[in-house]
């Protein structure tokens, strides 16, 4: 019983110490990674956006890889956002 | 007074206005639901909305509230009014309206599909009340960036033996950022290299400080020990007023700062800005951990750094400057900001925080927790000042910060070193940040109009070039208000918001209701106050010496204080029509909310 609560609690405090630290690092890095894909489905996968910009072999070819990212990519890249949504998480301390 | 009952008054107070107060708001009026799907989890796309353990939020989001607004603030409350006024303020502040704004602005931007508080006042209350907010977010950081970039150029200049840490940090953080994104090292294996050298510079900055004066004196030299601007500041001479000098070691280190925070502007978030923040993060946590607990302990193991020295009440009505007037009320409900309650927070929680949100049951301890987590910091700023009272408000702040930690066998002049170096860590990153963010809100509200400013380069520029006209005036005590008077008031929009939505949702709103009325006229009789000041203080001294910098730059502060109060009362009508819009018609049965499976 006390083990277990011990247990919750130091995952409660190393859950609060990596947001603290590291969890801003991996959200970025998680940011770029969606930048590069939106590159890469735009530049692959135009027909998604309307807009033909390869040959659709290309496409067919890639699909199979692309399906699952499909949703959330179009999730991301279709909502409408503040001007600083891509700063505001930097804003700290105010 | 000791440090101890404070500490224990803190304690008492978070334990109390969250189990007492916020609890029964989340169960009773906005009936958290648990079972409800929140944003995160209909609207899930990997990189904003993303479902995320509590405790990891918790960290997260106080981490982004955190830092030099609850330290600032107390430091001049306390130096103007006493330690007693600002330790109720703090208390009360906090337990009725601060977590109560950060937490509902957290819950409304839930309860609307994750949507920001600018894009449901669009909604809510009028399409205007949208452009009004942009145009507080631009003042906003004006006002700030130049108390920052004022107080950190005296404070850098006067003391050179935390020069060298400074300079390090930025090494430091340009090196973790390559470290991590580019050669793809641990992070903690870097954070261990970065941070420690980062504490070794600050810690060895007395065997470099004979040289970084030997420094200010030759570019004083330079001009013949000539002062380059002479300003009326009625700030000096305890308060009387005297003719400040700008020296030529002032303004290099001013420009220093500002290249720094060009810099964090312009290059890439990962480059510079994120990195040198999270370098400077441990350094200052480093500080305000050892610090806390060394308050607590201070009365039994150090009495002599635990007991206040400056005095508990220095008036209602406190001089400052030969005319103008520094009511308790509203000033010191501006002055202190962010350790009680802060628009911005409310304005950037309902972005980046509540599209994290895993489950409702998590928006109090996040937003809640968070905001009475930041009031402990508030607090100890305060007990700091208290207990330091030597030199001005920041040094007062340094030494009594310094003793907090000397409680831990740290040498007193080292652990000095450390509080000073905390200070000015914590006010710098924020300061790189802000001239970031206020280069993106010109862009975005000139750069159809001029289109120049669209360029990243030349909006960093002219936002920098802004903040030092402000500089120039020499009163960063009334910039700060000013700061304080946007920053609340945008708080008081926050709850009004948040009454609006209460009331179209049918929900008690008066939990919200009360402490926004309480805000609005606070925060606008504080900025009728301060530009009052700013005229008969600043302006009117200098434009009679025929000074035309610091003339035009209290003209501007007076100028921006008149357009936010014009622009709140016109959100203020604009949010009371929405109010009794909503509370004449018969309540909407809202849609039946999704439920997570």
């Amino acid at each position: 019983m006390l083990t277990e609560r011990l247990a919750r609690v130091r995952a409660a405090i190393a859950g609060f110490v990596y947001g603290l630290t590291g969890y801003e690092f991996a959200r970025h890095a998680l940011e770029m990674r969606h930048e590069m894909e939106t590159v890469f489905m735009v530049v692959t996968m135009g027909d998604l956006v309307g807009v033909p910009v390869l040959p659709p072999i290309y496409s067919l070819r890639l699909l199979p890889y692309v399906v699952p990212e499909v949703a959330t990519w179009k999730r991301h890249v279709a909502r409408p956002r503040e001007f600083w949504d891509k700063d505001e998480y930097d804003l700290h301390g105010l | 007074m000791n440090t101890l009952l404070a500490v224990i008054i803190g304690a008492v107070t978070v334990y109390l206005a969250y189990t007492l107060y916020a609890r029964r708001i989340d169960r009773h009026v906005i009936q958290s639901d648990p079972k409800r799907a929140t944003p995160a989890t209909l609207y899930m796309d990997g990189v904003d909305f993303m479902p995320t353990n509590r405790n990891i939020l918790f960290g997260y989001h106080f981490k982004s509230i955190a830092a030099a607004g609850p330290i600032v603030g107390a430091i001049v409350a306390a130096s103007l009014w006493g330690w007693l006024p600002a330790i109720i303020w703090l208390v009360l502040g906090v337990s009725f309206i601060g977590w109560a704004s950060d937490y509902s602005a957290i819950v409304i931007s839930v309860r609307n599909e994750g949507n920001s508080l600018s894009a449901i006042a669009h909604r809510l209350v009028s399409p205007r009340a949208r452009t009004i907010l942009f145009i507080f977010i631009f003042f906003y950081l004006l006002l700030v960036a130049g108390a920052f970039v004022g107080i950190m150029a005296t404070v850098l200049e006067s003391q050179p033996r935390t020069q060298l840490g400074v300079i390090v940090l930025t090494v430091m953080g340009l090196l973790l950022g390559q470290m991590l994104y580019r050669w793809r090292m641990g992070l903690v294996g870097a954070t261990v290299l970065t941070v420690g050298v980062t504490m070794l510079a600050i810690l060895g900055g007395a065997w470099t400080e004979e040289i970084f004066k030997s420094l200010n004196t030759g570019l004083n030299n330079l001009a013949g020990g000539a002062p380059i601007v002479t300003y009326f500041d009625p700030t000096l001479a305890n308060f009387k007023g005297a003719d400040a000098k700008i020296m030529p070691s002032l303004l290099f280190w001013a420009l220093a700062i500002c290249a720094f925070c060009y810099a964090g502007s312009v290059l890439p978030i990962w480059r510079m800005a994120q990195p040198v923040v999270y370098v400077g993060f441990w350094l200052t946590a480093t500080a305000m951990v050892l610090g806390l607990v060394g308050a607590a302990a201070a009365s039994f193991v150090k009495p002599e750094v635990a007991q206040f020295v400056i005095p508990a009440f220095k008036g209602f009505n406190p001089q400052l400057g030969p005319a103008g007037i520094m009511p308790l009320w509203p000033m010191l409900f501006v002055t202190i900001a962010c350790g009680a309650i802060s628009g911005w927070h409310a304005l950037f929680g309902a972005v980046g925080t509540a599209r994290q949100i895993e489950n409702e049951a998590d928006m109090l301890p996040v937003g809640g927790g968070s905001m009475l987590t930041e009031f402990l910091l508030g607090l100890l700023a305060l007990l700091a000042v208290s207990v330091g009272a030597k030199g001005a408000p920041v040094g007062a702040f340094a030494t009594g910060l310094g003793g907090f930690i000397s409680v831990w066998g740290v040498p007193i002049q080292y652990a000095t070193s450390l509080a000073f170096a905390a200070f000015i860590v914590i006010v710098l990153v924020v300061t790189q940040l802000l001239f970031r963010v206020q280069r993106v809100t010109l862009s975005e509200w000139l750069g159809d109009v001029i289109p120049p400013v669209r360029n990243q380069h030349v909006a960093s520029l002219v936002s920098i070039a802004l903040a030092i006209l402000l500089v120039l005036t020499g009163t960063w005590v009334y910039l700060w208000q000013l700061f304080g008077g946007a920053n609340q008031l945008m708080a008081a929009l926050s709850l009004l918001l948040v009454t609006v939505w209460l009331s179209s949702v049918g929900k008690n709103w008066l939990y919200a209701g009360l402490p926004a009325v309480f805000m609005y006229v606070t925060t606008l009789a504080s900025l009728l106050v301060t530009a009052y000041n700013i005229y008969v203080n600043v302006y009117q001294p200098n434009m009679a010496a025929g000074r035309v910098i610091p003339v035009i730059g209290s003209g501007l502060m007076v100028l921006v204080a008149l357009l936010l109060v014009a622009a709140a009362v016109i959100i203020g009508i604009d949010g009371w029509r929405a109010f009794q819009r909503y509370r004449h018609r018969p309540v909407q049965q809202p849609r039946p909310a999704a439920v997570r499976v």
